[in-house]
């Protein structure tokens, strides 16, 4: 029924480029890019949340309703801190600081409870963040109808005024994009960077990540941990939320646009490493402005976006796709190709050619509901390696002896 | 193995005109999203949670771009429901009764339980679905190959999902594409009443009737008059029930190789 009327992909994809970008020779700062740049933007700041948790070994599903919170905790914050700053330059400046802070405090504390669930009550996180993202949207939805509500039918709350927002420089005054917030995004993914890979604490979340017994015998406090970790991923998200407001809607609204789902498919793309959540946001911010493009101008409905998004997560879960289809293209260069490093918290994934199951230790047997994605395989792994994997030569070699142990076995 | 959110997928292809058609095509659609999850983790050895995720994103995202494509909007036009069936005899006992004045997806669902529950305790089949999730190299050994059990496991989850999607859809008679669909997260809620229920069909069965129950008492609520407490607070309901549900029997026992690749070492 479907099959009847096919899409040109080659015609969907162009259509999708210039409805993402306009003519960028004649005009790089279009009104297209500035949509582009807008989804970006806010995809930075989820697609990192996203990340830290995954680094620290929890799979925080929960930044949507983690921006949501800190949304509203924004909006409300920065219309009360109004009277203060009634106007002029001084407000321009500390509104959206305060802003972001508040952001940040909402998004954090809301973050911390599945955290505190997780460590002191056993409870999965993935189920326990996705129900509260039901939790937050609804419990918004009163707080601002029954106590906040702008006059009016809309259940939102009072518009702030231009100057207690993100000024859109560069860009056209309608646009809805800041680079201030742009550049925001960029320090805060260094901030992350920096904290993963160059400070103790970065290197104990990435630790209780990789292998939580040896993070534990290296007296890392394993439940503060995990409450700090999901705390900071909170926070991160709600800054993205905080972002939504000051750049975007100017307010906060109900129908919050799903950014923090997008997040946990930018932070897979980035292979959860901070420094590729930049081009992987970019990615999804084009895809998602040039839907409603391919969908106005080719008539494919947008929702198509959503497939490939699916479609992308999934080809990206699957390195050993990749590895068969190259052994398949290329059988003879095998050994030089050098080992592909498929993101460190997934890494772990490969174990599985061994028979993992018979490796567990007794201590694992008490372990809960395979406590996440990235960590449990990882539990069974024997060589150590989270005591060298700070820097990519850790990870390389590891890689490396993985090609050795495939080319020498042959597995046959 | 099986911790999928594959029920997003369920109510993916209904709309054709005959009901029973449409609920074999959800079967179908959801069987063969089963399948791609299946042959994604298996044969490609992908991280389970994150393939289902993907499953749920492409679920997530299909349902309403084929509503859009066939219908012109995410919600499908109005298809017949499945209708209600009573049984003459048994629908007069008292209370119990309205049991059998329901859809047929209540009485799949009273075939179900019991029926998967005597599969997996007292076939043979059951026990090599529990030993591939308990000690795969013990299924191996025993000559049982450990794909094929996961494959069959995965797939008859994809068939129960499906019937799971079809019966919210057929029940309503129209699919609702709007937001997270009219599945709204319920596969989730599957996998904590799973949970919950410790593992066992019938475990299983009687959280889903407790998060059922909740579902009610809160569409209930929402109806009394005068009642001071707003409507999408009385919505959390189930959610939250969920969360201390979790964080009550947080400890459960899993299937000792749950959510890890099992290689045999003959290929």
């Amino acid at each position: 029924m479907v099959l009847t009327s096919c899409y040109d992909p080659v015609e969907v994809y162009i259509q999708l480029f210039f409805g993402a970008y306009g003519n960028l020779l004649s005009d790089p700062f279009n009104f297209s890019v500035a949509l582009t740049l807008k989804e970006t933007t806010v995809l930075v700041f989820t697609g990192l949340s996203v990340a830290v948790a995954f680094r620290a070994g929890m799979f925080n599903i929960g930044s949507q309703g983690q921006l949501v919170v800190g949304a509203l905790a924004s909006a409300l914050a920065v219309a009360a801190a109004i009277p203060l700053f009634p106007s002029g330059a001084l407000g321009s400046v500390l509104l959206p600081a305060t802003g972001l802070l508040v952001g940040a405090l909402g998004g954090g504390a809301y973050g911390a409870i599945p955290g505190a669930l997780k460590a002191y009550a056993d409870a999965n996180e993935v189920i326990t963040t996705i129900m509260l993202n039901f939790v937050a949207t609804l419990v918004a939805f009163v707080l601002v109808s029954q106590f906040f509500q702008a006059p009016g039918q809309a259940v939102q709350t009072v518009e702030l005024p231009g100057y207690a927002t993100f000024q859109s420089l560069l860009f056209g005054a309608g646009s809805d994009f800041s680079i201030v917030a742009l550049a925001v995004g960029g320090l805060l993914v260094a901030a992350i960077y920096y904290l993963l890979e160059q400070t103790s604490a970065g290197y104990d979340f990435v630790t209780s990540g990789l292998q939580p017994e040896a993070a534990e015998y290296g007296g890392v406090d394993a439940e503060r941990t995990v409450v700090a970790s999901m705390a900071l991923s909170g926070a991160l998200a709600g800054v993205g939320g905080a972002v939504w407001v000051l750049m975007v809607a100017g307010r906060w609204q109900t129908g919050v646009p799903a950014f923090g789902f997008d997040g946990i498919t930018v932070s897979i793309l980035a292979a959860n490493n901070p420094l590729g959540v930049f081009p992987a946001a970019l990615l999804f911010g084009t895809l998602k402005s040039g839907s409603i493009a391919v969908q106005l101008s080719a008539g494919v409905p947008k929702q198509l976006v959503g497939v490939l998004r699916g479609l992308i997560v999934l080809f990206v879960a699957m390195p050993e796709f990749f590895r068969l289809l190259g052994r398949y293209v290329t059988p003879a260069e095998r050994s030089a190709r050098p080992a592909t490093d498929g993101g460190r918290t997934l890494e772990p994934r490969r174990n599985g050619s061994r028979p993992v199951a018979l490796e567990r230790t007794e201590g694992d047997r008490t372990e809960p509901v395979g406590n996440n994605g990235a960590a449990s395989g990882e539990k069974s792994d024997d060589r150590g390696e989270a005591s060298d994997d700070r820097g990519g030569a850790g990870s390389d070699g590891e890689g490396s002896e993985e090609a050795a142990e495939r080319n020498g076995g042959g597995r046959s | 193995m099986f911790t999928t959110s594959l029920l997003g997928a369920g109510s993916a292809v209904i709309g054709l005109p005959a009901v029973w058609i449409g609920l074999l095509f959800a079967v179908l659609a959801s069987t063969l999203l089963a399948l791609l999850f299946a042959v994604v983790c298996i044969e490609f050895r992908a991280d389970q949670i994150i393939a289902g995720l993907a499953i749920w994103l492409i679920a997530l995202g299909l349902a309403p771009f084929l509503a859009t494509v066939y219908y012109g909007s995410v919600n499908s036009g109005s298809v017949s429901t499945l209708g209600t069936w009573t049984i003459p005899g048994l629908a007069a006992i008292p209370y119990l009764g309205t049991v059998f004045r329901s859809g047929p997806s209540v009485y799949l669902l009273l075939i179900a339980v019991p029926a998967t529950w005597w599969v997996l305790n007292r076939t043979a089949f059951g026990r090599h679905i529990r030993a591939s999730g308990e000690s795969p190299r013990a299924l191996d050994t025993a000559g049982v190959s450990v794909r094929q059990v996961r494959y069959q496991g995965i797939l008859l989850s994809g068939v129960l999902s499906g019937i799971g999607g079809a019966s919210l859809s057929l029940s309503l008679g129209q699919f609702v594409g709007t937001g997270q669909t009219m599945v709204n997260g319920k596969g989730f809620i599957a996998i904590v009443a799973y949970l919950f229920g410790n593992y066992n069909p019938i475990g299983a069965f009687g959280a889903s009737l407790l998060f059922a129950g909740l579902e009610a008492i809160q569409l209930r609520l929402q109806q009394v008059p005068g009642y001071a407490v707003p409507d999408s607070l009385i919505q959390t309901i189930p959610y939250v029930t969920v969360i201390i549900v979790l964080a009550l029997v947080g400890r459960t026992r899993l299937p000792e190789a749950a959510g890890e690749h099992y290689e045999s070492s003959e290929d």
